[in-house]
C-alpha cells in the first residue's frame, strides 16, 4: 500500500533533481500559511460563537429607564427605588446565580469610550443597569418575568441580548462558512498543483519508468517513490508555512486586542486550536503524498 | 489472477501481426512456438522486425492482431499486475543497454531484485557475485554514465540474468565487447540455458551463429522462418 516505503528506499527515479520541487515547496508553504491563518480565524470565530452563545444563555440585563420629571432629584430617587425592587425580585428568582446593580462608576466606565472623562453623568438622563448571571442550564420565562417587573418597576425593560447577539452570531457564522470555503479552495489549488507537476514529472522520466516496468515493477512501486518524495516536500513546505503563519497570527491577535468593546476579546485560540495549527505540516505532507500517489497510479494506467 | 502452466510452449504466437499507428504491418501472420529450455538465434536485416518481435516477447508491445501466449497465458487478457509478474521472469538485454545512467552499476543490476521485493542482504550477495563474474567488480559503485560501452553492456547482461529468468531475450548482446568477452558471455547464456532458461538472442554476428549451433529464427519481408541448428542460413541477409 501507499504507506509501504520499504521497497522505495532506493530511488531509481531522479525526482530530487526535478525543477518543479522548488515550485511545489513554495506553493505548499504559501498554501499552508494561508490555511493556518484562515484556520486560526475559523477557530477564533468558533470560540467567539461559543462564548456569545454562553452569554445569551447565561445572562440577562434589566434596564431602568429614567423618569421624566421636572424635579430631577425626585425622579432619580424614584429610579433608584425601582432598581432596588427589581434587584429584590430578580435575586428571589431560583434561576438567578448573581444579581448586580451597576454602580455609577461602572456606568461611567461603560460610557467612557463614547463620552470621554470630562462628562458628569449625573447631569445626563442615565438609565440604571442590573446584570443578572443565570445558573448553568437555567431557562427563564422572559414574558412572565417582564410582566412581574412591570408591576413593581414600571420603568424596567428586560433585555436578554438575543436580538442583537443573534445578528452578530449570524454574521460570524457567515464569516466561518466563508473561511471554510477558503480552506477548501487552498486544498483544491494545492492538490491541483501537485497533480500537474507530478504528471509533468512522469512525462520527463518516461524512459526510466519504462525500464522499471520492463524489469517487472508494478505501478505501486513507482507511485511509492513519487509519494515519498512529495510527502517530504509537503512536510518541508508545511513547516515553512506554519513558521511564517504563527507570528502573523500573533500580530493579528495583538491588533485585534487593540479594538475596544470586548467583542474581539472573546476570539481566543485554545491550546487545542494551536496544536491543530502546528500539526498542519503533517496534514500537508499526507495530502501531498496521497495526491501524488493516486496521480501516478491513474496516469500510468493511461500512459502505458 | 493468472496461473503459470509449467508444460507446453513457454512463448506462443499465433497469426500475430503488429503495426504502429496506422502504418503498414511490421510483422504479419507470425506463428512461433518456443519450447521451455530452448535456445534460438533471431536474425534478419535491419527493419525486419527483430526488435518488434522481441518487444512482444518481453510484453512491452501487445500484438495488433493474433494471439500471444506466455507461460500458458494469453497476454491479451492479462491485467497490468499480471504483466508485471510475468515480466519479472523475463530477462532482457537491449541493444542500447537502457541502463539507468544516474545510478551505480550495482543499483542497475539490483533493480530486478528490488522490484521483486528481495532483501537487501540477499541482493548485495547476489549482485556482487555476478558483477565480479562479468569483471565489473572494481567499478560497482561508479555512476553508470561514467562506464565504457563494454562495461555498460556487461552491466546490462548482469541485470538481465540476475534473477535467473525463465526467458532471456538479448538484442545484440555481444555488439560492443571483444571476442574473448563475447565468447565468455555466450557461455553464460549457454549455462543459463542448461539450467532451464529459454534463450533468444538477436544478432547479426554470423560467426556466433556458426560457432554455437542453435536453431535460427529468420525474419524477412515481415515473415518468419526457422532454420534448424547447424544448417546454413541461405538467402538471408544477416
Amino acid at each position: 500500500m501507499i504507506w509501504k516505503f520499504k521497497s522505495s528506499r532506493h530511488q531509481e527515479l531522479p525526482l530530487s533533481k526535478d525543477s518543479s520541487n522548488l515550485f511545489l515547496k513554495i506553493m505548499i508553504s504559501i498554501s499552508v500559511f494561508l490555511f493556518a491563518v484562515t484556520l486560526a480565524g475559523v477557530l477564533a470565530i468558533n470560540s467567539m460563537l461559543v462564548n456569545w452563545n454562553a452569554s445569551i444563555l447565561g445572562s440577562l440585563t434589566v434596564q431602568i429607564v429614567p423618569i421624566s420629571n421636572s424635579d430631577r432629584q425626585k425622579a432619580h430617587d424614584e429610579m433608584l427605588e425601582q432598581e432596588q425592587r427589581a434587584v429584590a425580585l430578580l435575586s428571589a428568582m431560583p434561576e438567578a446565580k448573581k444579581v448586580t446593580a451597576l454602580s455609577e462608576d461602572q456606568l461611567q466606565q461603560l460610557l467612557r469610550p463614547w463620552l470621554g472623562d470630562d462628562v458628569d453623568i449625573n447631569e445626563l438622563p442615565m438609565p440604571r443597569l442590573i446584570d443578572v448571571k443565570l445558573k448553568s442550564g437555567a431557562e427563564v420565562n422572559f414574558k412572565q418575568l417582564a410582566e412581574k417587573l412591570a408591576t413593581i418597576a414600571p420603568q424596567a425593560s428586560l433585555d436578554n441580548h438575543k436580538l442583537w447577539l443573534n445578528k452578530l452570531i449570524n454574521f460570524a457564522a457567515g464569516l466561518k462558512v466563508l473561511a471554510l470555503a477558503v480552506l477548501l479552495l487552498v486544498i483544491g489549488v494545492t492538490s491541483g498543483a501537485i497533480f500537474y507537476t507530478t504528471q509533468t514529472s512522469l512525462g520527463l522520466h518516461k524512459d526510466v519508468i519504462e525500464i522499471l516496468h520492463i524489469m517487472g515493477a508494478k505501478d505501486t512501486y513507482i507511485a511509492q517513490q513519487y509519494a515519498g518524495r512529495t510527502a517530504w516536500l509537503g512536510a518541508i513546505g508545511g513547516i515553512i508555512g506554519v513558521m511564517v503563519a504563527v507570528p502573523v497570527i500573533f500580530l493579528i491577535a495583538h491588533l485585534a486586542s487593540q479594538i475596544e468593546g470586548g467583542i474581539i476579546d472573546e476570539a481566543r485560540l485554545s491550546t487545542a486550536s494551536w496544536l491543530a495549527i502546528i500539526s498542519l505540516p503533517v496534514f500537508s505532507s499526507l495530502i501531498a503524498m496521497q495526491t501524488a500517489y493516486y496521480t501516478v497510479k491513474r496516469t500510468l494506467e493511461r500512459m502505458m | 489472477m493468472f496461473e503459470t502452466q509449467e508444460t507446453g510452449p513457454i512463448i506462443e504466437l499465433e497469426k500475430v501481426g503488429i503495426r504502429y499507428g496506422r502504418g503498414p504491418e511490421v510483422l504479419s501472420n507470425i506463428d512461433l512456438s518456443l519450447q521451455r529450455g530452448s535456445f534460438h538465434f533471431l536474425t534478419g536485416k535491419s527493419g525486419a522486425g527483430k526488435t518488434s518481435l522481441l518487444s512482444m516477447m518481453y510484453l512491452w508491445q501487445k500484438p495488433s492482431r493474433g494471439r500471444l501466449s506466455i507461460f500458458g497465458n494469453n497476454v491479451n487478457f492479462a491485467n497490468r499486475n499480471s504483466l508485471s509478474l510475468f515480466r519479472r521472469r523475463i530477462g532482457v538485454v537491449f541493444q542500447d543497454f537502457r541502463l539507468l545512467e544516474h545510478v551505480s552499476a550495482f543499483d542497475n543490476v539490483a533493480l530486478p531484485l528490488r522490484v521483486s521485493g528481495m532483501s537487501e542482504k540477499e541482493i548485495r550477495k547476489r549482485v556482487n557475485e555476478l558483477l565480479k563474474w562479468v569483471e565489473i567488480d572494481r567499478s560497482t559503485s561508479a555512476i553508470t554514465s561514467t562506464l565504457s560501452g563494454g562495461e555498460k553492456q556487461r552491466v546490462a547482461i548482469a541485470r538481465a540474468v540476475i534473477n535467473r529468468p525463465d526467458i532471456l531475450l538479448a538484442d545484440e548482446p555481444t555488439g560492443n565487447v571483444d571476442n574473448g568477452i563475447a565468447t565468455k558471455l555466450m557461455k553464460l547464456f549457454v549455462e543459463l540455458n542448461k539450467l532451464g532458461t529459454t534463450v533468444v538472442i538477436a544478432t547479426h554476428n554470423e560467426n556466433l551463429i556458426n560457432e554455437f549451433k542453435y536453431p535460427c529464427i529468420c525474419l524477412k519481408n515481415h515473415n518468419l522462418t526457422i532454420v534448424p541448428a547447424g544448417e546454413k542460413i541461405h538467402d538471408m541477409e544477416i
